[in-house]
């Protein structure tokens, strides 16, 4: 039987098919946003047409889907999604506006002139009604029964598609949630209803609110694609499972996910770090800088230890988002990044994209000069080959649009593009270094593994500004996140938010508490038909010092819940923290603040894998000689033919290797082996690393 | 001077402008305050050694605008004892140019080559200082002496050699020393992160290469500040504003008051016409006054410029406060609650004379800070504790262009401080909280209007103790709209006992007792432009958000809605928008009702 992934990105659909053999095939078709089925089945059809089979046959034969999409992330941030009613505590209802008196969340303080935030609800439908619950659990005020039934029928009347209840304290106590539910669905048949205690109950009402309301408001699209897929899916004769990509980088039914459709956010980008874990099956625990360029973005992950980190503080876009997901940090640069001049005359290359449409100026519709330009009149990436040959591009628009940059600079055509290509290296850079301060990383002890169809041309220039000595460009770069998608393990994540001291604490009620997350774990997945016996289990506990601020979450040593399992949480707290923070606080107590399951089924692990290759024979690999631009000056420049290189092979820099997704630049000062997946492995050459370890060893705090 | 091209130039500028975001990261990382760690009560900076300005994206504006007055403090008093690893700490207002006491400054001199390049500085408001009063802010202390433990420029690390007869005389000297040592550590780590981060880069481009890329980042930046300033009509501007009262000679207003004027391209503000130094703790020394009222001036040039200001964006602004005034305070005048007041004072000033100035970029007063303390016993715990926070504050003023936002608030912190959570604050503090609700109609109408005004109420279910409004502001004195836009409206605080509600001025310490209410109604900000000129969908808008009220839908904004049909009477409204500007609708607080109300 095949196993498929689809990842459903803002302009391509990228397929991977792992057939019976081991081997990896890649597809490639547009995304088609109106009705996104569309794009997955062109998508489909270009994998069976490979097998020379038609879509039925060839899904008959298919057992897994793996599947992400952005469609979600999509209509969150193009404001697309539902007409959202919210349906909360009376004297709270502007929790999600005052979004915690945040004004300019991504700018300068010296920038005041911005657009006020506006709620996905506004304050007309969000309606007010009695019943109030204690921090304790206690009911202070009972819910009014009937001012819930106005409330849906009020909204109902006002067209909203989709309502979210919200009350405080729901986390400790979801008895008035649940009951409005139930009044709602009568009330407002038909209508898609989120609560906040099934959707985030964990503690803080603006961010349980908030991503409550962001459920329902890219609830019914996400459902609707859904059920869409499903029964298209099943009239084609796929009787195997389809699985989605979460924000957590676990996957889930689409029934489960079609529930909570915050979850799929960033479903597909997360899958990355995944993917750059499974480049690298030898590593074991490797320090991996997974990171993925594509068209518009470059998104940035930091796995320590080989473990994928994730987040609860996460924004998307304006909106606060605080389920755990993988954690990405994105920054505006790619292929398709526009270079500028700012008014202080300046060169500054993005956040502004050309995307796809209209794309470079090399693709004929708009003039703007943008990375991609700079990379093909540098000769990085081949003109002759875009995209394998699908695409022909004009360098001389490229080189017209970059001249404007020039002029601007008194640069020459030729110097501007390599200041545009070094301007965005150092944007990269600069954000990977940022984010490294900020969780107390040395990169200089990590792999990078270059993701995205646009990473190839910039990872060296990268790891030279970083001192990263290697660099691995994996050979599905380009499908990267579809590649991740085959190192994803089935999961739930539980979570109960719960004050303690730990003092005072009973041991029997947080055993209880734990029982009741795995009973809950065992029943879902006994609807899935899992091995309950096979499951297993990562307790945590989100805890802080009595009366301080900062929260971490620790594992719990196992299920068993003792004085002795308990005071080895604490241990480990204060080491951890000493880890974290560089100091711990011994003589203070500590506080328990949220409990949390992770329940999984492991992945079998995957076999190195071997990608189909494109025909060519091994005597071509040395496909050219191209001119091209570097700092210090044209070097006529071998160009290989990626298919063509075998496992061992080995290239010394300058180098350009090319394939029909994707285009590596390997600078003088690298050297470059082919691994035995057929994966570039990077690294800065002897002489040019001896220049680099003489800049002196820094530690700090 | 040697050439650099523009490349070069934009590399050096991103690296010092990202090395201070990450010193930043350091600190919140390894540093235990509150304050520091999460509210971002903290800033870093790169100088010259002469004092200049080469790096602030990030901070406070009255922790580091003015930071080049204390560079050359430390350069004057330890002019040829300056050496690599050295670390200088500075808190002093009078010897230091600090603008208040709990905002410690740790300096790291930068040695390139053996070369001093820069100064870099990371100030952070410390747990506590010393003094007669827990964290500083106390509004009647007799002099600065009793506000805390003065610190002017000290060397506390020598060539690496943390000098620790000094540091634990000065941990000796503030409450909670553990924490305060685990701060301070934080923030010298952070230095020393810097000086790797600099050295690397000025060791890969060269010093003179360096020399020449600040050379021309500061020449860039006045040139384009320069530029803004001349687009401006030549002529003379003025602002004021005044605080309630200065917390120890009580319900009398006391004035800042600007003329600023503008001469070809370059700016003058002038705060003479000021009031006299006061004897409560709300004066600022020129410092103060300096880094406030620049910051003031630089947010109204072009936000394209925002992250690359420098010290070539302030060579065009000169700052008079003659010594004497509340703008200027002689030692020994307490300053407690400089960066709140006057320093909102000295903002607003700014921006109602900037706005004469520059219309299009004019920017509304906004809700006054409402901060209080309560100390009181938490009966389940059976200990003690104190409250500050800032979610009874009101909202921001509406700029040139936009609304103000609802929530976010703290004039002088430039919105960068976070309101909490109901949740987390029921847990931690034993107040049931009833409300946190937007008030229809407290904020100041405008073509664009201020963000809403906000209604806060909690029950203490705790014990007896005190609550001061000490930082509370805005009962009486009013911040201005812009270009026609109205005013904030007043707000009020009010404990209620017994059913009856008491009013409790700003700056006052009151008994609490179990079971009272407390009650915090504060205002948004300010309008910008003629309300009548607001598009009537969007006052439709906000009458259906119910935000705004029929009757000042109609009566301040000219637009006739049908109260049953939600539906605007266009000719009525024509009508109404036609007819000469009515005089500006008050809107005040019923202390009956407890609900905003128009006069």
């Amino acid at each position: 039987m095949k196993q498929l992934t689809i990842d459903v990105g803002g302009t391509f659909t990228d397929c991977l098919c792992l057939d019976e053999a081991g081997v990896l095939h890649r597809f490639k078709a547009s995304t088609t946003p109106s009705e996104p089925t569309k794009g997955v089945f062109a998508a489909i059809g270009k994998a069976a047409a490979f097998f020379n089979q038609t879509a039925p046959a060839f899904l008959a034969q298919v057992e897994r889907i793996v599947h992400g999409t952005t469609l979600g992330t999509n209509a969150l941030i193009t404001r697309n999604g539902a007409k959202v009613g919210m349906i909360t505590t009376q004297g709270f209802r502007d929790v999600i506006e005052m979004r915690r008196g945040i004004k300019n969340l991504h700018g300068s303080i010296f920038d005041q002139f911005v657009e006020p935030y506006e709620p996905i609800v506004p304050r007309y439908l969000r309606l007010p009604v009695e019943e109030r619950i204690r921090y304790t659990g206690d009911i202070v005020t009972p819910l009014n029964e009937d001012q819930v039934r106005q409330a849906a029928l009020q909204l109902v009347k006002e067209g909203c598609d989709a309502i979210a209840i919200c009350f405080l304290s729901a986390y400790i106590n979801s008895a008035h949630e649940k009951r409005a539910k139930e009044i709602v669905s009568v009330a407002a048949p038909g209508v898609y209803i989120t609560t906040s205690h099934e959707i985030l109950p964990v503690w803080r009402e603006f961010e349980r609110f908030s991503t409550t309301v962001i459920s329902a408001y890219i609830g019914p699209i996400i459902s609707h694609y859904l059920n869409e897929l499903v029964r298209q899916l099943s009239l084609n004769q796929f009787t195997g499972s389809l699985m989605l990509m979460q924000a957590n980088a676990l996957v889930q039914t689409p029934e489960h996910c079609s529930e909570r459709a915050v979850n799929l956010l960033d479903s597909g980008p997360a899958a990355a770090p995944s993917g750059a874990l499974a480049v690298l099956p030898d590593r074991g625990q490797a320090n991996v800088l997974s990171t993925d360029m594509g068209g518009t973005s470059f998104d940035i992950c930091v796995l320590k230890n080989g473990i994928i980190p994730t987040t609860s503080e996460n924004w998307v876009g304006e909106d606060r988002v605080a389920i755990k997901m993988v954690d990405l940090i994105t920054l505006g640069a790619g292929g398709g990044s526009i270079a500028w001049i700012d008014s202080l005359g300046l060169l500054r290359v993005g956040p502004q994209s050309a995307g796809a449409d209209p794309g470079p100026a090399a693709y004929g519709k708009a003039s703007h000069a943008t990375v991609t330009d700079a990379n093909l009149v540098l000769g990085y990436v081949p003109s002759d080959y875009f995209l394998g040959g699908e695409m022909t591009v004009d360098v001389e628009r490229s080189r017209q649009a970059i001249k404007k940059i020039g002029d601007h600079l008194n640069m020459s055509v030729e110097d501007a593009a390599l200041a545009i290509w070094t301007t965005v290296n150092a944007n990269m850079s600069n954000a990977i270094h940022e984010m490294c301060t900020k969780k107390g990383h040395d990169i200089r002890s990590f792999t990078m593994v270059a993701g995205g169809g646009a990473c190839g041309a910039h990872a060296a220039g990268i790891a030279r500004r970083l001192s990263i000595p290697e660099v691995v460009v994996p050979r599905v770069a380009a499908l990267m996140s579809a590649f991740g998608m085959y190192n994803l393990d089935l999961g739930l994540e539980f979570a109960r938010s719960w004050f303690q001291d730990r003092n005072k604490v009973r041991l029997d009620d947080l055993q209880a508490l734990f029982n009741e997350m795995r009973t809950e774990a065992e029943k879902e997945f006994g609807k899935l038909g899992a091995d309950i016996s096979q499951l297993s289990y990562a307790p945590t506990v989100e805890m802080r010092y009595t009366g301080q601020f900062t929260d971490l979450e620790v594992e719990l040593p196992g299920m068993e819940i003792t004085d002795l399992t308990i005071d080895k949480l604490v241990q480990d707290f204060h080491k951890l923290h000493k880890q974290h923070f560089t100091y711990n606080l011994p003589w203070l107590g500590v506080e328990f603040l949220t409990f949390r399951l992770r329940v999984s089924v492991p992945r079998q692990s995957m076999q190195r894998l071997h990608v189909a290759e494109g025909g060519a024979s091994r005597h071509i690999a040395h496909k050219a000689v191209r001119r091209v631009l570097f700092a210090d000056g044209a070097r006529e420049t071998p160009v290989y033919d990626w298919d063509s290189l075998a496992p061992g092979d080995s290239i010394s820099g300058p180098a350009v290797v090319v394939d029909r997704t994707t285009s590596v630049l390997v600078p003088e000062d690298f050297d470059c082996s082919v691994d035995p997946s057929t994966s570039l492995v990077l690294r800065l050459s002897s002489e040019a690393s001896a220049i680099s370890r003489r800049t002196s060893k820094k530690e700090f705090a | 001077m040697k050439d650099v091209d523009p490349i070069t130039l934009a590399t050096i500028w991103h690296s010092f402008q990202s090395t201070c975001r990450e010193m930043r990261h350091v600190v919140e990382r390894t540093a235990q305050s509150y304050l520091m760690a999460h509210l971002k009560d903290l800033s870093t900076g790169i100088w010259l050694p002469d004092g200049s300005t080469v790096a602030v994206p990030v901070g406070l504006p009255c922790q580091y605008m003015g930071n080049r007055f204390g560079i050359q403090a430390i350069m004057k008093k330890f002019e040829n004892d300056i050496a690599p690893g050295d670390v200088f700490l500075v808190n002093d207002p009078y010897e230091g140019h600090n603008t208040h006491l709990p905002d410690w400054g740790f300096y790291r001199p930068i040695f390139c080559e053996e070369e001093l390049m820069f100064f870099t500085m990371v100030r952070g408001h410390q747990m506590d200082t010393g003094g007669s009063y827990p964290g500083g802010y106390f509004p009647n202390a007799y002099d600065i002496h009793a506000e805390g433990l003065r610190i002017p420029p000290l060397k506390v690390v020598a060539a690496g050699q943390d000098r620790t007869d000094l540091l634990e005389f000065i941990w000796a000297n503030v409450r909670w020393p553990e924490a305060v040592k685990i701060d301070n550590y934080s923030m010298m780590a952070a230095l020393k992160f810097s000086d790797d981060r600099i050295t690397d880069m000025v060791r890969q481009f060269g010093r003179d290469t360096v020399k020449a890329g600040i050379a021309q980042m500061i020449a860039r930046s006045e040139k384009a500040v320069r530029g803004e300033i001349a687009t401006i009509p030549d002529g003379t501007y003025s602002g004021e504003s005044a605080t309630d009262d200065d917390g120890t000679e009580l319900d009398k207003p006391v004035w800042v008051r600007l003329d600023l004027t503008v001469k070809g391209d370059e700016l003058i503000l002038d705060f003479s016409r000021s009031d006299p130094q006061t004897k409560g703790f709300i004066n600022n020394v020129y410092a103060a006054t300096y880094a406030t009222s620049v910051t003031a001036v630089l947010i109204h040039f072009s936000p394209a410029l925002a992250d690359f200001h420098n010290e070539g964006s302030m060579r065009p602004i000169t700052v008079l406060a003659p010594e004497g005034l509340v703008v200027n305070a002689k030692y020994p005048a307490t300053v407690g609650a400089a960066p709140v007041a006057v320093g909102t004072q000295i903002l607003e000033a700014v921006m109602e004379a900037m706005g004469k100035a520059v219309p299009m970029r004019s920017m509304a007063a906004w809700g006054k800070h409402r901060g209080c303390y309560t100390f009181a016993l938490d009966s389940r715990s059976g200990k003690p504790y104190v409250r500050t926070t800032f979610d009874y504050d009101g909202s921001v003023g509406a700029v040139w262009g936009h609304d103000g936002p609802t929530g976010p608030c703290v004039l002088p912190t430039m919105a960068q401080v976070t309101r909490g959570n109901v949740e987390e604050a029921e847990i931690r503090f034993p107040w049931r909280i009833l409300k946190t609700e937007i008030i229809p109609d407290l904020m100041g109408a405008g073509k664009w209007r201020g963000g809403c005004g906000i209604d806060w109420r909690a029950i203490n279910e705790g014990g007896a103790g005190r609550i001061a409004t000490g930082s509370s502001d805005g009962d009486v004195m009013l911040g201005k709209g812009a270009g026609g836009g109205y005013s904030v409206p007043p707000s009020r605080t009010f404990i209620q006992r017994d059913g009856k509600s008491m009013r409790i001025k700003p700056h006052r310490l009151v008994e609490l007792q179990t079971g009272d209410v407390y009650i915090k109604l504060s205002s948004g900000g300010g309008g910008v432009g003629d309300p009548r000129e607001r598009p009537v969908e969007a006052v439709l808008k906000d009458v259906r958000n119910g935000v705004v009220s029929l009757g000042v839908a109609q009566g301040v904004y000219g637009v006739a809605i049908n109260s049953d049909t939600m539906e605007v009477d266009l000719a009525q409204t024509a009508k109404l928008r036609a007819a000469p500007p009515v005089k500006e609708c008050d809107i005040a607080i019923d202390e009956e009702l407890l609900s905003a109300r128009v006069l």
